[in-house]
């Protein structure tokens, strides 16, 4: 009896630790145009022409509004069961990684793997950026704030939630009383829309983006005739079996490149496990294994994109 | 003697004929509740977690709508919302529930929770009884009163009731 009951409850659990789907991960930023106003931005020389990036750490470091926002927007996610991820833990933690492995040894004297991709892929990330920009408005004596908010899918580049406005004016309200008034009037808006996200995501499941491409050594391309139909178009039908409702778009089709946006994948596999970019675009890699023998390596970026490079791994 | 009884009764019959009128008021005030018969409209953000409105209630007896002010005002954040006020940017406040259907499909909790002195009251504060009356026609008094809503708590209340979904939730 004791066993029955012992095996229920593991089940149950089980079943309920895989019923959850993966959580995105969100980070609020300052938007560039912000940085660029306040001159957080640093300059690097790409090839004889200047270019400018924000430098999130100068800015962090420097700006106690923009940490009193940060933090306001992050203590009003937390209280909505969505804590945020830390811009300047997450950079601190990036440093202190490369500063680790830079000085990282094994007894032999191998250092630790890094491919360019790796050291590519090391920056500060989120599923879901929370940008921000504002201003302020002076007439006369009176000031106010033009205060806006975007919430910005990562891999897909949409804007998923967004609220912005202009407050009432004041005489008398210092700068973070009217910050904090602007991040208390806009939070609801933005939360309710993205809250219509998830209900979309949970309906139509996750959008995501795959991009199939080929190595140049690869005898295999999109366009050789593989059974009874090209290699592109056997994908294309993949992907259309295994997406929600077979939503995707194929946005570029050459012989060395496919490229599929707005793919819907379901959160749950058959057996109700959740999934997640790089297991669901696993299938598509044992698939061309399995049926055409086709090897073919799987990157990701994040939850949301998938990369598949066929010829070897 | 009898002459005592008879102003006793006297004096007792109106007083019991106007706790009637009241109560069939205030009844009267509950079912225009639920017939969304009041207006909402926002006054200004509040401290963090809450939500100042002004809340427009109809009566024959100003007191009647004025007593009915913070149950509309609950209501009214929860299937409503309240427009904000373009000239003044002063943004609006979204409702609660999202699904036009939840108030039948959650009957009994929503009976229950605007029930006289019921659960509502524990979300909602009366900040300010202005004088706002203004007399439609013979009958009918219209009666603003400014409110403060836990807005937060609110929200967590229903969620944890399932009325409204947590942003985690699925997760």
């Amino acid at each position: 009896m004791k066993k029955i009951i012992f095996t229920a409850i593991f089940v149950c659990l089980s079943t309920l630790s895989m019923a959850q789907a993966k959580k995105p991960t969100l980070m609020v930023v300052p938007s560039d145009v912000w940085c660029n106003l306040n001159n957080y931005m640093s300059e690097f020389d790409n090839q004889g022409v200047t270019e400018k990036y924000p430098n999130y750490d100068l800015a962090l470091q420097s700006d106690p509004d923009l940490l009193l926002v940060v933090s306001k927007i992050g203590e009003m996610m937390a209280e909505r069961g969505f804590p945020l991820k830390d811009l300047a833990s997450t950079l601190k933690s990036l440093k202190q990684q490369t500063a680790e492995e830079s000085v990282t040894s094994s007894k032999s004297g191998d250092m630790i793997a890094e491919s360019p991709l790796d050291q590519l892929n090391k920056i500060a990330k989120a599923d879901i950026i929370i940008q921000m920009t504002w201003s302020i408005n002076k007439t006369g004596p009176k000031k106010s704030i033009t205060f806006n908010l975007q919430g910005l899918d990562a891999y897909t580049n949409k804007q998923i939630a967004a609220s912005s406005g202009t407050g009432a004016p004041s005489f008398a309200s210092e700068i973070p009383v009217l910050l904090e008034e602007s991040v208390l009037s806009h939070i609801d808006q933005f939360n309710s829309q993205l809250q219509g996200h998830f209900d979309d995501l949970f309906t139509n499941g996750r959008e995501v983006s795959l991009l199939c491409k080929r190595w140049s050594g690869s005898d295999m391309d999109f366009e050789s005739e593989v059974g009874d139909d090209e290699l592109g178009v056997l994908i294309e039908d993949w992907v259309a079996d295994n997406t929600v409702k077979g939503r995707f778009s194929t946005s570029e089709y050459s012989e060395n490149k496919l490229s599929f946006d707005q793919v819907r994948i379901p959160l749950y596999n058959e057996s109700g496990r959740a999934i997640d970019t790089r297991r669901w675009a696993n299938g598509l890699r044992k698939y061309l294994k399995k049926e055409y023998q086709i090897e073919a390596k799987l990157s990701t970026k994040g939850l949301g994109k998938a990369i598949i490079t066929l010829g070897e791994k | 003697m009898k002459k005592l009884l008879l102003i006793a009764l006297i004096a007792i019959i109106p007083a019991i004929a106007g706790a009637g009128t009241d109560k069939r008021k205030t009844k009267k005030a509950n079912k225009e509740t639920t017939e969304w018969r009041y207006e909402l409209e926002a006054q200004a953000t509040g401290q963090q977690g809450t939500k100042v409105i002004k809340v427009w209630s109809y009566s024959k007896k100003p007191s009647v709508a004025r007593n009915q002010a913070p149950k509309n005002a609950i209501h009214g954040i929860i299937f409503k919302g309240a427009p904000g006020i373009r000239e003044q940017r002063i943004a609006p406040v979204l409702a609660l529930v999202k699904n036009p259907k939840m108030a039948e499909e959650k009957a009994d909790f929503f009976t229950a929770f605007f029930a006289d002195g019921g659960d509502f009251m524990k979300y909602v504060s009366v900040t300010d009884v202005a004088n706002d009356v203004v007399k439609l026609d013979r009958k009918t008094y219209k009666v603003g009163v400014t409110v403060t809503v836990q807005y937060d708590a609110l929200r967590k209340a229903l969620e944890q009731e399932g009325v409204v979904r947590s942003l985690g939730s699925g997760f």
